[in-house]
């Protein structure tokens, strides 16, 4: 997390030679001081829960992970649709950027929810709702960024990433639900993430969670679709075009 | 566009009927993944009996992925798809007619995997009303999605390997659903598999409406 | 579910604690520091007036 900062600092006046800004590189210290912050509340401050045990201290990540999973879905599933109306390459790449990131924060879900499950419920995975639907919500992100990464033209792999991106949010809702139902109807949900009775510093502790983790959610997502932007940049010029560039770039300085 | 949904799935079944591959090569294997599940599982301690919703409906997925990865290979050879395109017939229509001649084939490969788990796994049937409400709302929820995903796979070099990581968990519902409504029958307790049904008619619905309004912008592309 | 706190208790959470944080930080730095330095490669590649961020 140290080099986000970093990279503005080089800017010269030619432009960025990164994908930070002034804005970003704000938003990177303002994020180191976030996270900073949950480590003071989560490992430090905050007390043991009466029930869980320090293991209420993955929750503070947890939660604000699985939360942000969730966001980066329904803005992959807005950005597809913004793209398929307008054509628009900004959304497109907004509902990759997000995609991306939402994978990264849902695999960061499923490994610190094994993690809790392992000292509170005795195994690392139980076929609990909402574990399940997490895991089928990395399924379905991963087929979608399996279409980003296929060798065609930008217009195509864009229109039918846009199609997987569109039907995200519809397909993660009766997924839940599916999976809902087929858990109840067998037996009572009997484990709850939230069985923690969180209140005072916890509840604090798990604010800043939110704070810092959405702080990394923004600066991802704002840092990853630049890098698409560069991308697609290097892409439509050609590969000959961008040497050229370079060489030329390396001439003057 | 109905019309044309019916040309083109008249066009895709005859294609089908004459060139037997789904009957020479789709067929066999569904039969096959039904004695696979027989050799995986000791047929004598009553598993099989006892799975057989699950074992049906994943045979059916894997033999209809088969079928659905057909449909179109059949038209990115030849440059068919321009021609489709160029045939001036309504995108929506071409959607439908697709998936019109998918869900006859996974019908057709339903009929058989059923007499073949009530033949080979000894599975008494019952439940009628609601095994054939199933069947129905499950076929149009595999087709609509089945049809909608294949066409964004059509034409890649990865086609096959991605149709099955793209839809595979988009029908996770309606395996679930499928198999919960099938053992409710099988049990005797089809109240329970009802829910079910409505489901996978919201799941089939969801898919038929993004397919008429994808499929457009898909086939206009390149 | 009493027979799982146990458990817990007597071999302690703190390791999970401290894998679950590590893997969220750790991979949070690793995919910060990936795409900063895809970044940084793609920008030179990419005239200045086309990175609309300065």
């Amino acid at each position: 997390m140290t080099t986000e900062t970093a990279g503005p600092l080089e800017a010269s006046d030619s432009g960025p030679s990164s994908t930070g800004s002034r804005t970003t590189m704000i938003l990177g210290i303002v994020t180191l001081l976030a996270l900073g912050v949950l480590v003071l509340f989560g490992l430090i401050l905050s007390p043991a829960d009466e029930n869980q045990g320090d293991a209420v201290r993955i929750m503070y990540v947890h939660v604000p992970s699985a939360t942000l999973s969730y966001v980066g879905c329904f803005m992959t599933t807005i950005g597809s649709a913004v793209y398929l109306w307008r054509k628009s390459q900004w959304w497109d790449l907004v509902a990759y950027a997000s995609a991306e990131v939402a994978a990264l924060f849902t695999a960061f879900t499923l490994v610190t929810g094994m993690l809790w499950g392992r000292p509170t419920w005795g195994v690392f995975w139980v076929w609990d709702a909402r574990l399940t639907s997490e895991a089928m919500l990395m399924l379905l992100l991963l087929g979608y960024l399996a279409v980003r990464g296929i060798a065609a033209d930008y217009q195509v792999r864009a229109k039918r990433a846009a199609i997987v991106g569109l039907l995200l949010v519809p397909n993660v809702f009766i997924v839940r639900q599916s999976v809902q139902w087929w858990r109840t109807l067998h037996q009572k949900p009997t484990l709850t993430l939230a069985g923690a009775h969180i209140q005072g510093l916890m509840l604090f502790s798990l604010f800043t969670g939110f704070v810092a983790i959405t702080l990394v959610f923004i600066w991802m997502v704002i840092h990853r679709f630049r890098v698409a932007w560069l991308e697609e940049q290097v892409n439509a010029e050609g590969l000959d075009v961008a040497i050229a560039e370079r060489r030329a770039e390396g001439v003057v300085s | 566009m109905l019309h044309d949904a019916w040309l083109i799935a008249r066009k895709d079944l005859k294609l089908e009927i004459r060139s037997r591959v789904a009957l020479n090569q789709v067929v066999p294997f569904a039969l096959l993944v039904l004695v696979l599940f027989a050799f995986a599982l000791d047929p004598d301690r009553g598993l099989l009996e006892k799975a057989t919703p699950g074992l049906y409906w994943i045979a059916v997925l894997f033999s209809g992925l088969l079928a659905m990865q057909r449909s179109f290979a059949v038209e990115a050879a030849d440059g068919v798809t321009d021609a489709l395109r160029l045939s001036g017939l309504a995108p929506a229509g071409i959607y439908l007619g697709k998936t019109l001649s998918v869900a006859v084939q996974l019908l057709v490969l339903e009929v058989l995997l059923g007499v073949g788990v009530a033949v080979l796994y000894g599975t008494s049937i019952t439940g009628w009303l609601l095994l054939i409400a199933t069947i129905v709302v499950a076929t149009a929820g595999i087709s609509t999605a089945g049809t909608l995903f294949g066409v964004v796979a059509a034409g890649l070099r990865v086609r096959e390997t991605l149709l099955p990581l793209l839809l595979l968990p988009v029908l996770a519902p309606v395996l679930i659903g499928s198999t919960r409504a099938f053992e409710a029958a099988l049990s005797g307790t089809p109240s329970e598999g009802w829910p079910w049904v409505g489901l996978m008619s919201v799941f089939a619905a969801v898919y038929v409406v993004a397919g008429i309004f994808g499929f457009g912008p898909l086939m206009e592309e390149s | 579910m009493i027979a799982a706190f146990v458990v817990a208790a007597a071999t302690g959470t703190w390791p999970y604690v401290a894998a679950a944080w590590a893997v969220v930080f750790g991979g949070m730095g690793i995919y910060a520091l990936v795409t900063v330095l895809r970044g940084r490669r793609l920008s030179k590649n990419v005239p200045p007036e086309k990175r609309r961020w300065s």
